[in-house]
């Protein structure tokens, strides 16, 4: 069972270098996802027959631990139980099937190798997210699916539209991550070496005590609740889910019809007894789930795209799974989220049939056919049409065409300040930022060595390694200033838990190790790639390196993977292992330097996407004599 | 010419808003709503320039590439695909020096990877990018959402559940109903600078906003078209829908002016946002030398040498194939004796479609006693067309006719009553039911879509029950209303079927056109044809051109029961043309995508049975499969066997895959128009590349009947053929880019993702293989009976006149060729090294290749 939890687990992965490594010949690409996807079928199947004939436990595996430093262990769990089968037993339909659907659909497409690639790290991700079995390594998975999610969005980069769009998804997802980083981190504070999914209901078993206190219990639960209805698309994020259909078709389908906009549910489910103890964060569950449905069902009512009404649909039923989980119907909310998962796959994989279906099928002289009723139909309900004053039903059109302004809101809240003052930051001269630096410099490396002077020194370190980030993120006009500015702050973020805590020392360079790496190949990268550019002159334009210069490019992704902490340098972990020395005894730090984490990714993300995407636009000048 | 400060303060004349917009309006595109897809010449608004000089003017003006890379060319000279002779021909004809030509020549095999890159356009570098670089505002980011969500939900045709507009309401008093009179502000009309504004008219509205931001009268014009093209399809389609309201199904009312006036006043709400009230306007802006200008030199042409001869000698190498191959075949007998030859077994009327070519081809070949007819595929039946299930009635012929005549479907046996009004149980995933019914539906039914989604994807041909499929259409117990009864028009001032000497007139028309005024076989197939597909917004694109996107079904069985009618015959016979007793009609529909076909009317079979009929199955059938081969050698994924069921089970999986973006390839390739007798092409392979229209020049001395062939195949075929050439040569600004993420839009239009414009064209999918050559219309005819036609064709003439499509005429009799241009007849001279390669069966030419094939001689064929 070990064995097949392995291979669930690094097949796809497996796939996805094979993928690339391959030539981008199409039939081999195909070969290679057909033999992938049956063998990750196979062992799916087998394992949970396994488990099944086991009789359904509540299966743990150590594989073994891959850092440990005091009390710190970061330990590779895998966790296999109901919820987990049911969505292992989902990923598997839904990707076999779309893995054939994709064999024919995509030929001949030029991003056929790409595609594929994403799609396996896109399952990479999710069985990580299933099948871990702590919140450490589900946070893994969930920017795992982040970014393939990103990828995909951006899939047809010539045109700005799908950038756009990606980039949005991804601020939102990268703001929810907030939770689940800090999630983790609490989660580590709160319950030790018990972070394990596994003992997390022993852990409220003994109802006398809560195995930590009431506040932090409730603020974990709403980190919790942030990370799920961020990726879910529930209130206030529901806009940025039908924008996301940028992507091929079956794209479409698997992640925000079917697979993707349930990881939120996933999570729920997984964390539960953590945010069930208590009635509070069931009631803001609930009414975030109630707020989704009332918004998203009648945003649907005015969406005249197909996808964008599916998209809604969807968002409107995984509110009421928010629902029934906040009143803890949890077998119903399995059943609910399989039936949704998989009659909103097929929906989407069949909408562009709406045209020939209602103008062929629903034609039909004798069927109801909206077109010649509209309106009788035009404002439900029925009984009180008559009554209801012309203002009201305008009022109610127009929130349902805005849907219901969420997406100003979110922007107006989150991100507008930030702009505002990573703006001021930017016009500050470069006298006073010298200045400023110096002077943090002078205090940091002359300040008398007692602890306690240092921990204040952390202050405004800290404080620097946030509006840093905030000037790293409206900064357009200069991509080098970004990234030295995400780089920056991360090297604060080091200063800083060194001054909170100097054992750390190990741990913070393990760390740097990560970030600076990327830092230096980015710089390296981008200077190669503007040095023919006079990028200030059109800040806004798509320059298409992706097409232009491709290694280039690649390049420059694997930088900004390093740069914002992606599983795949040492940076990830030292970024948990920094929140959790740090603010072990320092919870106030937790903040800033999440809020540093999250605003360094979307930050470097633009520049990546304004550099890479878009339609080769060189000019040409032609003469007329040639 | 660039701006210049001299060039602010001069004043042109009054700027005048409707002129403006009337003349901005014919750049856009012209494609309707999706649901009758009429191919027609991108570039039509260019047509009044020779064809290189319209495609630079439009290059420059949308920012789309003019031809293929440099390399694409190289690589077909390489591949023997452009021969030399060809480059001279065109290098000849580039209208150069001699001095020119030869550095010319010597540039030609240079490496450039940029020479097809789109030139500096409107589009991309025009003023309006001024607010992107110079005052960091992106408004097509900001304003674009926010219009196209007004704009398809006040035009959607029956996606969204609430209706926008109120019965009659104009679009501008919507939008001001919704931002006026609503609790909630509908953002942005609700900023102060703009608020006012919206008691204006829509006229004022436009003038006030281009004054604040544009600030000089004679950047407007310029101003207001980058603002339409920055998002042509939603422009062309309110263009549409403004000029020809009963293109939609539920009528609309709006026009561009108050499209316009409503997206100007967003763009100010949001440059008042981010910039205040004191923003600069466009004129203000320092720095805009290099701004290329609508009355600069935008509109000059500006040819690339190179790639004008590179493109013109692969089309010149792929003609001339075809030439060579009409010029060297032996001669035929040039007067059929119709006492020495054998009356045919049967005779088939076929739609000049390209995709009928092979088939006929195959035809002919199962069995050499039936001779075919290519005719256009309305067979001369011009009408609207309301079938038994459908909800209104749809023109069946080409677009430049107006047809008066309305024919109703009729059940012969009484109806049954539908029993429900509720939505079938299978059907239920097109709704989407968000609320409690959808909860209560996913809880239950969601599992069950796991095996249906399952079942269609791996099992795509066993279908479930239920899904009516073209070829099924035709039931036998339906007819046609098309006697007319009464000469009372209906309320929509159509009359209600023909009578007999207007049926006469029609059934007559058609046979003088494709010569057929004698010698009838005993039984006359009139073959129609559509094509069935799943999943597939553009299905209207794959339907028959000729019956403006529909399937030709009901004109087949209108020309059968015409033709078939004693009356008419009566009349025909006094008209000289005398149809035996022995002789019936019989209508059929060959599904292109499936290669099936279906025999419609059976219960008149019934009555007068005929013998030959049996046989003549049987051939088709082979020949159908044989075709599905044919088909399948550009079906990358499909089998490249030796074995015709098996291609043929193929293309019927294809046709009923969810997953398949291609059911076909539909006019992939199309290349010639012959027009003339079916021996001249009877002994040619012609790769499913011809437009054939049968015509005998013996029975048109004065070129009447041309005329008529003539006005038919230019707009249909021509316009065919330059969608799918300027579709293949940019598909991102022509084109529509590829299928995979379109997303259908209020049954108007496909869009990519939620908040995309239309996109206009051709899909990828459709034009991948496509070798974009302009159409080579052969006339087997005399150069002063063409002369005469042409006199008389009026406007068409462009066509031919600026090179558009290429016009050739074959001497009956001698088989001289000579090559029309606009000054005159020119002789084509082949040089004589061309050789037509020869094979004796279809299956020997076509095996293995999966590139396009140049003409082949058949040998041993008999005609």
């Amino acid at each position: 069972m070990n064995q097949l939890l392995l291979a669930c687990q690094f097949l796809p992965l497996l796939g996805l270098l094979l993928i690339f490594l391959s030539k981008g010949n199409e039939k081999r690409i195909a070969t290679i996802s057909f033999w992938f996807s049956h063998a990750m079928g196979v062992s799916i199947v087998a394992l949970l027959s396994l488990w099944a004939v086991a009789g359904f436990p509540e299966y743990e595996y150590h594989w073994f631990t891959l850092y440990e430093q005091g009390d710190y262990a970061f330990p590779i769990l895998f966790y296999l139980d109901k919820v987990g089968a049911a969505y292992l037993f989902c990923v598997w339909t839904i990707f076999a099937i779309i893995v054939k659907y994709c064999r024919v659909y995509l030929h001949r497409e030029q991003g056929y190798k790409r595609f594929f690639q994403t799609i396996f790290g896109f399952v990479f991700g999710l069985n990580l997210i299933v099948l871990s079995g702590s919140i450490d390594m589900l946070f893994a998975g969930w920017e795992i699916v982040g970014i393939s999610s990103f990828l995909l969005i951006a899939f047809y980069r010539h045109r700005p539209q799908p950038v756009r769009n990606a980039l949005r998804a991804y601020t939102i997802y990268r703001f929810c991550d907030v939770g689940l980083l800090l999630g983790a981190w609490m989660s580590h504070l709160l319950f030790h070496e018990s972070s394990h999914f596994s003992e997390l209901s022993r852990l409220f078993e003994n109802d006398a005590m809560p195995p930590a206190g009431y506040l932090s219990l409730s603020v974990l639960s709403w980190l919790i609740i942030l990370a799920a209805s961020g990726k879910s698309a529930q209130f206030p994020f529901s806009f940025w889910l039908p924008r996301a259909m940028e992507g091929p078709t079956p794209s479409s389908a698997i992640f925000y019809g079917a697979l993707s906009i349930h990881l939120g549910v996933f999570l729920l489910l997984r964390t539960m007894p953590i945010w069930s103890y208590q009635v509070l964060p069931r009631l803001i569950l609930f009414s975030i789930g109630l707020l989704t449905v009332i918004v998203a069902s009648l945003s649907e009512k005015t969406q005249s795209n197909i996808k964008g009404q599916v998209a809604y649909a969807s968002i409107t039923q995984v509110g009421f799974m928010f629902m029934e989980l906040a009143l803890g119907l949890e077998a119903l909310v399995l059943l609910h989220f399989m039936g949704n998962a998989f009659l909103r796959c097929y929906q989407l994989l069949v909408s562009p049939s709406i045209v020939a279906h209602l103008l062929r099928v629903e034609g039909a002289v004798d069927t109801d056919f909206y077109i010649k009723n509209s309106s009788s139909l035009q404002f439900l309900p029925v009984s009180i049409r008559s009554t209801l004053p012309e203002v009201l039903q305008n009022t109610l059109y127009v929130f349902a065409l805005q849907e219901g302004n969420l997406e100003r809101l979110v922007r107006n809240i989150l991100w507008n300040p930030l702009k505002k003052l990573g703006a001021k930051i930017n016009a500050a001269g470069f006298k006073v930022k010298a200045l400023v630096a110096l002077a943090l410099l002078g205090l940091v490396v002359l300040a008398p060595v007692s602890g306690g002077v240092k921990i204040y020194l952390s202050i405004p370190v800290s404080l620097a390694m946030v509006l840093v980030s905030f000037g790293a993120f409206s900064e357009k006009r200069s991509p080098m200033n970004v990234w030295n500015g995400v780089a920056l702050s991360s090297l604060l973020a080091g200063i800083a838990v060194w001054l909170l805590n100097s054992a750390a020392l190990t741990d913070v360079a393990l760390f740097l190790t990560g970030i600076v790496p990327a830092w230096l190949l980015g710089l390296w990268v981008l200077a190669r790639m503007l040095k023919h550019e006079n990028f200030a002159e059109a800040p806004f334009v798509y320059r298409a390196m992706a097409e232009t210069r491709p290694g280039m490019s690649l390049l420059l992704f694997l930088s900004f993977l390093g740069l914002v902490g992606f599983p795949i340098t040492p940076a990830f972990l030292g970024q948990d292992l920094l929140l959790f020395h740090a603010s072990n005894q320092h919870p106030w730090f937790a903040a800033p330097i999440t809020i540093a984490f999250v605003v360094n990714g979307i930050a470097a993300a633009r520049v990546f996407l304004r550099l890479c995407m878009g339609r080769p636009t060189e000019v040409c000048v032609v003469d007329q004599s040639r | 010419m660039y701006l210049e400060d001299n060039h602010l303060h001069q004043h042109s004349p009054v700027f005048d808003l409707d002129a403006s917009i009337d003349h901005l309006a014919h750049w856009l595109p012209t494609q309707g709503p999706i649901k009758d897809f009429i191919h027609h010449n991108t570039l039509h608004a260019f047509q009044h320039l020779p064809f290189h000089e319209g495609v630079s003017v439009a290059g420059k003006l949308f920012g789309a590439r003019s031809y293929l890379p440099l390399d694409d060319y190289q690589r077909m000279f390489r591949e023997g695909r452009i021969k030399q002779h060809a480059l001279d021909w065109a290098l000849e004809r580039a209208g150069c020096s001699e001095e020119q030509t030869q550095a010319l020549r010597s540039t030609l095999f240079d490496q450039d990877r940029r020479s097809h890159y789109p030139p500096v356009s409107l589009v991309n570098h025009g003023i309006r990018n001024a607010w992107m670089n110079r005052m960091e505002v992106d408004l097509n980011a900001m304003v674009h959402p926010i219009l196209f969500r007004l704009l398809a939900n006040f035009l959607d045709q029956g996606i969204s559940r609430w209706t926008l507009p109120k019965n009659g309401e104009r679009f501008w008093d919507c939008v001001l109903r919704l931002a006026q009179n609503s609790l909630l502000p509908l953002y942005p009309f609700n900023e102060l600078a703009v608020r006012e504004l919206l008691n204006q008219s829509p006229d004022e509205v436009i003038k006030h906003c281009l004054q604040k931001m544009v600030g000089s009268e004679a950047l407007y014009e310029q101003y207001l078209l980058e603002v339409l093209l920055a998002h042509p399809g939603w422009s062309g389609m309110v263009r549409i829908v403004e000029q020809s309201p009963k293109s939609l199904l539920a009528r609309r009312r709006i026009s561009l002016k108050e499209m316009l006036a409503v997206e100007l006043l967003c763009e100010l709400a949001f440059v008042h946002i981010r910039k205040g009230d004191g923003f600069l306007n466009i004129a203000a802006l320092p720095n805009l030398q290099g701004i290329p200008l609508l009355d600069g030199d935008v509109l000059r042409p500006n040819v690339p040498l190179r790639m004008r001869v590179w493109h013109e000698a692969m089309e010149w190498s792929l003609h001339s194939e075809l030439l060579a191959a009409l010029k060297n075949q032996s001669p035929l007998p040039a007067k059929q004796d119709s006492v020495s030859k054998p009356l045919p077994e049967a005779q088939a009327f076929f739609c000049i479609d390209d995709r009928e070519c092979s088939l006929r081809r195959y035809l002919e070949e199962v069995n050499p006693a039936i001779e075919t007819f290519g005719a256009a595929g309305f067979f001369g039946i011009d009408f609207l067309y309301q079938g038994l299930d459908d909800a209104y009635p749809v023109a069946q012929c080409p677009v430049v006719i107006k047809p008066k005549h309305l024919i109703r479907e009729g059940s012969a046996k009484p109806k049954a009553e539908k029993k429900t009004k509720s939505p079938e149980f299978g059907k239920m995933h097109f709704s989407a039911h968000s609320m409690f019914r959808g909860w209560l539906y996913t809880q239950t039914l969601g599992l069950g879509y796991a095996a249906r989604m399952a079942w269609n994807v791996f099992r795509p041909t066993l279908k479930l029950p239920g899904i009516k499929a073209l070829s099924e259409v035709g039931e036998a117990h339906t007819h046609l209303h098309l006697l007319r009864e009464n000469d009372e028009p209906t309320e929509d001032g159509y009359l209600l079927g023909f009578s007999l000497p207007e049926m006469a007139d029609r059934v007559g028309g058609l046979l003088r056109n494709i010569g057929l005024t004698k010698d009838f076989a005993p039984l006359v197939v009139v073959v129609a044809h559509g094509s069935s597909s799943v999943n597939n917004p553009h299905f209207a694109a794959y339907d028959c051109g000729a019956c403006s996107g529909k399937p030709g079904a009901p004109n087949a069985r209108a020309f059968a029961w015409m033709a078939n009618h004693d009356g008419v015959r009566e009349i025909l016979r006094e008209r000289g043309i005398a149809i035996p007793d022995t002789t019936r009609f019989v209508p059929a529909l060959h599904n292109t995508s499936r290669d099936e076909i279906t025999y419609f009317d059976q219960q008149d079979l019934a009555k007068h049975p005929i013998k030959e009929l049996h046989a003549f199955k049987q051939a088709m059938q082979h020949a159908l499969q044989r075709n599905a081969r044919e088909r399948c050698r550009w079906f990358e994924l499909g089998p490249q066997s030796h074995s015709s069921e098996e291609a043929h089970d193929h293309v019927i999986a294809r046709a009923s895959s969810i997953f398949e973006p291609r059911p076909e390839y539909n006019h992939s390739n199309n290349l010639y128009c012959i027009v003339g007798r079916r021996a001249l092409t009877r002994h040619l392979f012609m790769d499913r590349r011809a437009f054939l229209h049968s015509y005998d020049s013996e029975t048109d001395a004065t070129g009447e009947i041309l005329v008529k062939i003539m006005s038919a195949i230019i707009p249909v075929c021509g316009g065919i053929n330059l969608e799918y050439l300027f579709s293949r040569v940019d598909n991102s600004v022509y084109g529509a880019g590829t299928k995979l993420p379109h997303n259908v839009i209020g049954l108007l239009g496909v869009a990519n993702g939620v908040e995309g414009d239309l996109r206009t064209g051709l899909p990828q999918q459709m034009i991948e293989v496509h070798e974009p050559a302009r159409l080579l219309i052969v006339i087997e005819q005399s150069r002063e009976v063409i002369d005469m036609a042409f006199a008389r064709i009026g406007d068409l003439k462009e066509w031919a006149d600026n090179d558009w499509v290429r016009v050739a005429a074959c001497q009956p009799g001698s088989k001289a060729l000579s090559l029309y241009t606009k000054s005159g007849w020119e002789a084509i001279e082949l040089p004589a090294e061309i050789e037509v390669p020869v094979a004796n069966r279809s299956e020997k030419i076509i095996g293995g290749r999966g590139t396009t094939i140049p003409v082949h001689q058949f040998t041993g064929r008999h005609s």
